[in-house]
């Protein structure tokens, strides 16, 4: 599917349909970070993403590294994709780029919501050919067996096809243990049925904060590199 | 509003599992399980402004200890809460204390008719809970700047505020500590996506609603 047929791969803002304008100031504050921080990593995604800051996971194990958080709930693949291309990746040059987004893309099928993710996997390697990339899996959602968790199990088969072949980007799938044997998913990790609690993303975070601090770990060939 | 049927904020509506992993019906029914067998002193009943206050430290911190049940459904506007308490989430509960805060999330309704739409779920508590006190929190300020919705809210409050004077088992209370600052604009470290609350905004919103919450407690008891 080239990217120009895929509705999952065209930028676009998120529509004030509120009228308190909350999309763009969020979108704003983080160009605005951009200028005043150097980042080793940077998140970008949806709420996923965004909640992880609020919690004592953020302080523990993420801002230590340097990162900052480019989450904003709600978003698409086509929101993601239109932030990163107007001014979220100007100013900084973060070494790990990780990115979690997809399971808001409501109107799209599992082949667009993939088409959609690698797009923005490749605007990134474009703009930050030095960087890193970590994918993160769409976790399965709702408390019993749905066709939203299948589509969102599809997608992630998909990426775990084509992101290899695409330099410098893994694929981490860290929602092995959400489902249980009978078939239900636990208040006590996603509160809704969507959104991970403290203990989930203690649970989630440990893999990929491993992950990272491997990838963290240059080469001197690589750091010389990136001091010219 | 006198005829509840012509407001689309007072009239109990369930919530359309338009995204179809039918999470919204999950937790509805839940909060109707969770409720059997438990004997909370108090409820707190709303959107996702009550939902995230349990997910943070604050919330086992104040309010658990107090006994609290917390049915917050993101998203949820008025006329959901309206339809879930009518549905049974009150039904095998009698807490001594309701903490009610809904109504940011009624898009396209007027600041009358979302009035009404929570003094239309104050009377199904009243009349599921003839014993129970409901305290209304006061609807907060969103959006970076200045904005339609910060004024709508406002007038949300203003009515209530006055509405509430003269009902002997609900109250108002006003929960912006100071929000919005002096140049017009919320500061992302108490609203991070200019909506819902930090965990140190939490702490600053949930202290003066744990002292309310005591003192009627304490009256119950004399009573
Ligand atoms: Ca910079």
């Amino acid at each position: 599917m080239s990217e120009e047929e895929n509705p999952a791969a065209i930028p676009a803002p998120v529509q004030d349909v509120q009228g308190d304008g909350r999309w763009m100031s969020q979108h704003s504050r983080f160009v605005q970070e951009c200028k005043d921080a150097e980042p080793d990593v940077l998140f970008v995604g949806d709420s996923m993403v965004q909640l992880m800051q609020q919690y004592e996971v953020w302080r523990e194990l993420f801002s230590p590294l340097h990162a900052l958080n480019f989450g904003i709930g709600g978003d698409t693949t086509c929101n993601v994709l239109w932030r990163l291309q107007n001014g979220e990746l100007e100013n900084i040059r973060p070494r790990v780029v990780v990115l979690w987004v997809g399971t808001n893309n409501h109107e799209h099928t599992a082949e667009q919501v993939a088409g959609g993710i690698l797009a923005i996997a490749q605007l990134l390697h474009s703009r930050l050919p030095k960087s890193k990339i970590v994918v993160l899996g769409l976790l399965p959602r709702g408390e019993l067996p749905n066709p939203l968790r299948e589509k969102n199990a599809t997608v992630n088969n998909l990426l775990r096809a084509s992101l290899p072949r695409l330099g410098p980007v893994q694929f981490l799938d860290v929602g092995g243990g959400f489902v249980h044997s009978d078939g239900t998913i636990s208040s006590r990790d996603m509160f809704d049925f969507l959104h991970l609690t403290a203990s989930a993303y203690s649970t989630i975070a440990t893999p990929l904060h491993e992950l990272l601090l491997q990838l963290l770990e240059e080469t001197p060939q690589e750091r010389r590199a990136s001091l010219v | 509003m006198s005829c509840s049927d012509s407001n689309p904020a007072a009239t109990p509506t369930p919530c359309q599992d338009t995204q179809g992993d039918g999470r919204w019906m999950s937790l509805h029914n839940r909060f109707v399980s969770d409720s059997k067998g438990k004997e909370p002193d108090v409820l707190f009943v709303g959107d996702s402004l009550v939902q995230f206050m349990h997910e943070f430290e604050v919330w086992r911190k104040l309010f658990s200890p107090l006994h609290a049940l917390n049915f917050g459904i993101g998203g949820d506007a008025t006329q959901h809460v309206l339809w879930r308490l009518s549905n049974g989430e009150l039904d095998h509960i009698n807490p001594k204390v309701v903490v009610l805060w809904v109504g940011t999330n009624n898009h396209g309704h007027t600041a009358e008719q979302i009035s009404a739409g929570i003094q239309a779920i104050i009377s199904v508590i009243n009349h599921k809970l003839p014993n129970a006190h409901t305290v209304v929190l006061s609807v907060l300020p969103r959006g970076r700047s200045q904005n339609p919705l910060r004024e709508r809210n406002a007038a949300v409050n203003t009515l209530l505020k006055e509405a509430l004077l003269s009902v002997s088992h609900a109250s108002f209370l006003d929960v912006d500590c100071g929000f919005v600052q002096s140049d017009g604009t919320i500061a992302h470290q108490d609203m991070y996506d200019y909506l819902h609350l930090t965990p140190q905004a939490y702490n600053r919103v949930c202290q003066p609603i744990h002292t309310h919450i005591q003192a009627l407690l304490n009256t119950h008891t004399q009573n």
